[in-house]
């Protein structure tokens, strides 16, 4: 699959790190256009166009680092902020308008009495996304 | 950021850093906001508010790029507000920046008292352990009063502070002055004897003193401006090297006195008439004191520069306070009785200092041991500046936040020092030291004095604050402070009585005015306050009516066009006005007006001496005192593509902007047009036209 527009959701979790490191390696042969993601959650008693500083803030800090990290691994990625109900969804749509062969996508899971657990988000894109999802599994460290 | 209602939603539209855009999602529900940060990376959100990143401030052109990197070679990486704790100083850097001024004294007090002394013949030179003696006295007297200053006074501020605060405003601003000139001559003396250390062992640079004297300064400038904690570093090694290489000769000296192995004193290329030439009296006993008590200078630095000091700060400050004193007087006494025992003499023309000629009689000429004396003497001479570059801008800090100095003086620069008040100082002692010929000797009478005067405004109110506050053991402090009062109080006018003459009167003189000067600064910045302070915190933003205005026009071109569409923009009350200098080209400029619009009437003076700000000033005045409403003279101004480009132009806009400045209730608005601004280039020109 050649690819040409890599879209990399990112949570502020610890496994971000990795999943840009992945899609700037899966990119750089194809010189792929790479988005990194960052979506508030808003909540139905507020308005979706509330602005909610302390998650912009760390939303911005996010991709940021993302940047700098993509910099700091050989590539140039464009960066952007959602607010939407849910992250899901929003991923989900942002990846068909912006026309995405690939979604990379961290997998942060716990384990709880030998099972792994996955978050909503995870699964909800997964089910949901019409192009190529690439999950990048990593234990979540607290 | 606080564009907000109460629900969390923007609302005005007023311009903000950031875009929000609704998208529809493919499900009913699943709309999203797409938040457009054009500015990221260049602003952060912190808290409620935006923070510029360092790439706000990078250079985009290539000449800014290598500016920067020069800068940042010469200056440092810049500091955030936050790595200031970063920049404090602990007791060993503490010791080398503000005790370096006092502790460098001993290279040159014990040459001072002797200068005065030799008047009197070789035999007075005998009294120069007495004097020493005495100055050590003082000094210690000195030091136990300013350890209570730094007690009393952890936030530092000095002596301008304590008189301040109990004296009253006068006597601040006198405390202020004099130590204001005394950082100025800090400078300009200890760069003065710095030069004259090398100038000892390398005789070619006594000729070229002050060049190199204004070199050393510039260095210290440098220094500087990188901030502190960096000068700390890169001069503490020096002090300690001075400090033990003299104990060191002093240890030598002594061992070789007492095992009788006299060394035979180094002559003086220009020696004082053997017999005197004065009377040994009381006066030059006391001239002799004053000279010697140069040593005492340095002492206020620690106490004025609490806050540079690590936590705990008032005990680092004390601490670093009486190790100071200790090491002066170990030195000050040791080469003092050195130089009377075996019989120095100071040399009349400065070609060699006393230390200079000490060490080479006790260690030979040209050995290794000499060398590295007189570097670190000349070392810790330009260290001993350094301790007027961290007290005198800290100082003029403290004084523009009381308004009594101007508001640069409490900026800090990009590497955390107040960049302003380090230029300011080293430009004054630039120009004392040149025009005292870089000599020691001119120089040290002016010295001392602000110090002393500082000293005992201090002390006295500091007695004024504990019969005051009267805290426990407030009986004990204002004891020693009263003791303190009178020793410095006595010294202050021993040195200025003696060295009047000398030098000490234009001291004397420039203190009041520089008093009088803070105050007008202090007078001026009250009257701005007053005008501009709101009456109400909540007070309601007048309504105005739309301004008259006015567009002078040379021309009917692209940045005119412009600059008539803004002012329409703003009001619909719009004039233009054109200067011509014939009938025909004023007929001409009317008709061709006439044709490209009606609807934006339009005034042609004739000028027939060909004068262009005049007229358009003088029609200005007649149009705002015909109407009440605010006057906005609206300007169109080409902006070259390139800066070299400037000077093809008249800048006929930049003059009247400034023959406006000043004019009141006058706003002038500058329209630019920039040769890229439509992507067409310039407006094609008529051959009429002449250039801007």
């Amino acid at each position: 699959m050649q690819l040409k527009r890599i879209l990399v959701p990112l949570a502020g979790t610890s496994v971000d790190v990795e999943v840009i490191r992945v899609a700037v390696a899966l990119g750089k042969p194809t010189k792929a256009e790479i988005v990194a993601i960052h979506v508030i959650e808003v909540r139905w008693n507020l308005p979706l166009d509330a602005v909610l500083e302390p998650e912009s803030e760390r939303g911005e800090g996010v991709l940021d680092d993302a940047m700098k990290i993509a910099e700091a691994a050989g590539s140039h990625i464009e960066t952007e902020l959602v607010q939407a109900r849910e992250a899901a969804a929003a991923i989900i749509d942002t990846a068909r308008d912006r026309k995405s062969d690939l979604i990379v996508l961290g997998m942060p899971f716990r384990k709880r009495l030998g099972r792994v657990y996955v978050g909503k988000t995870v699964q909800g894109v997964y089910v949901g996304a019409q192009c190529a999802v690439l999950a990048y599994r990593q234990e979540e460290t607290r | 950021m606080s564009d907000r209602g109460d629900d969390g939603r923007r609302d005005s539209d007023a311009p903000s850093l950031e875009e929000r855009n609704t998208q529809a999602g493919a499900k009913l529900g699943d709309r999203r906001v797409r938040i457009v940060r054009p500015a990221a990376g260049e602003f952060r959100r912190r808290g409620g508010h935006y923070v510029a990143t360092p790439r706000v401030d990078a250079a985009e052109s290539g000449l800014g790029r290598v500016y920067e990197t020069a800068r940042r070679i010469l200056f440092g990486a810049r500091l955030t507000s936050e790595e200031e704790a970063g920049e404090r100083l602990s007791k060993k850097t503490g010791l080398a920046i503000m005790a370096s001024d006092n502790i460098s004294s001993s290279a040159y007090a014990t040459e001072e008292a002797m200068r005065v002394l030799a008047f009197a013949g070789g035999a007075a030179l005998a009294l120069t352990t007495p004097i020493a003696i005495a100055v050590c006295v003082v000094l210690a007297v000195v030091i136990l009063s300013e350890s209570r200053v730094i007690r009393a006074y952890p936030n530092g501020g000095g002596s301008y502070i304590v008189a301040k605060d109990n004296h009253g405003v006068v006597p601040g601003l006198i405390a202020a002055a004099a130590l204001l000139i005394d950082y100025v001559l800090t400078v300009a003396v200890s760069s003065a004897a710095g030069v004259a250390a090398i100038s000892s062992f390398i005789p070619a640079v006594h000729d070229h003193r002050v060049l190199w004297s204004l070199g050393l300064i510039a260095l210290l400038t440098i220094g500087n401006l990188r901030g502190i904690r960096e000068a700390g570093v890169i001069f503490a090694a020096p002090t300690y090297v001075y400090v033990l290489s003299l104990v060191g000769l002093i240890g030598y000296g002594l061992f070789r006195i007492a095992s009788g192995d006299m060394p035979v004193a180094v002559a003086p290329r220009d020696a004082f008439e053997p017999e005197g030439i004065e009377a040994l009296t009381a006066l030059l006993v006391l001239r002799a004191f004053a000279s010697g008590s140069v040593g005492l200078t340095g002492s206020e630095a620690i106490a004025n520069g609490v806050p540079n000091f690590k936590p705990p700060e008032s005990r680092n400050a004390v601490i670093t306070l009486v190790w100071m004193g200790a090491i002066f007087a170990t030195l000050f006494l040791g080469l003092t009785y050195l130089a009377t025992r075996i019989g120095i003499a100071p040399d009349q023309s400065e070609l060699e200092t006393v230390n200079s000629m000490l060490t080479r009689s006790l260690v030979g000429d040209g050995t290794p041991f000499y060398y590295l004396v007189q570097i670190s003497t000349a070392i810790i001479l330009l260290l001993a500046a350094n301790t007027g570059f961290s007290g005198f801008p800290r100082l003029a800090s403290v004084l523009a936040d009381d308004r009594f100095m101007p508001r640069q003086f409490a900026f800090r620069g990009e590497r955390l020092a107040f960049s302003f008040g380090i230029v300011a100082l080293a430009l004054m002692s630039a120009a004392v030291l040149s025009a005292f010929h870089g000599s020691v000797t001119e120089l040290v009478p002016l010295y001392t004095i602000g110090v002393f005067v500082a000293f005992t405004l201090s002390q006295s109110g500091l007695v004024r604050r504990w019969w005051r506050l009267r805290n426990p053991g407030w009986r004990l402090s204002m004891v020693i402070n009263t003791f303190g009062t009178l020793v410095t109080g006595t010294v202050l006018v021993v040195v200025a009585v003696t060295k009047f003459a000398f030098g000490a009167w234009m001291v004397l003189i420039v203190m009041p005015i520089l008093v009088g000067l803070l105050f007008a600064i202090n007078r001026h910045y009250r009257t701005v306050h007053d005008a501009l302070l709101l009456d109400r915190p909540d007070e309601p933003i007048p309504v105005l009516k739309p301004p008259v205005v006015i567009i002078p026009v040379a021309r009917l071109d692209r940045a005119t066009l412009q600059a008539v569409a803004f002012a329409r923009s703003i009001s619909p009350s719009v004039r233009a006005v054109h200067i011509a200098t014939t009938a025909e080209s004023a007929e001409e400029f009317a008709r061709r007006w006439r044709g490209w619009t009606t609807e934006v009437p339009l005034d042609v003076i004739e000028s027939p001496y060909r004068s262009l700000l005049q007229p358009l000033l003088r029609y200005i005045e007649r149009i705002d005192e015909r109407d009440d409403r605010p006057i906005t003279v609206v300007l169109a101004e080409f902006v070259p593509r390139n800066w070299w480009e400037w000077i093809l132009h008249s800048q006929t806009a930049l003059r009247l902007k400034l023959s406006l400045l000043f004019r009141p209730n006058t706003i002038v608005i500058d329209v630019p047009y920039h040769s890229e601004d439509t992507g067409h280039g310039v407006a094609p020109r008529g051959p009429e036209d002449p250039p801007r």
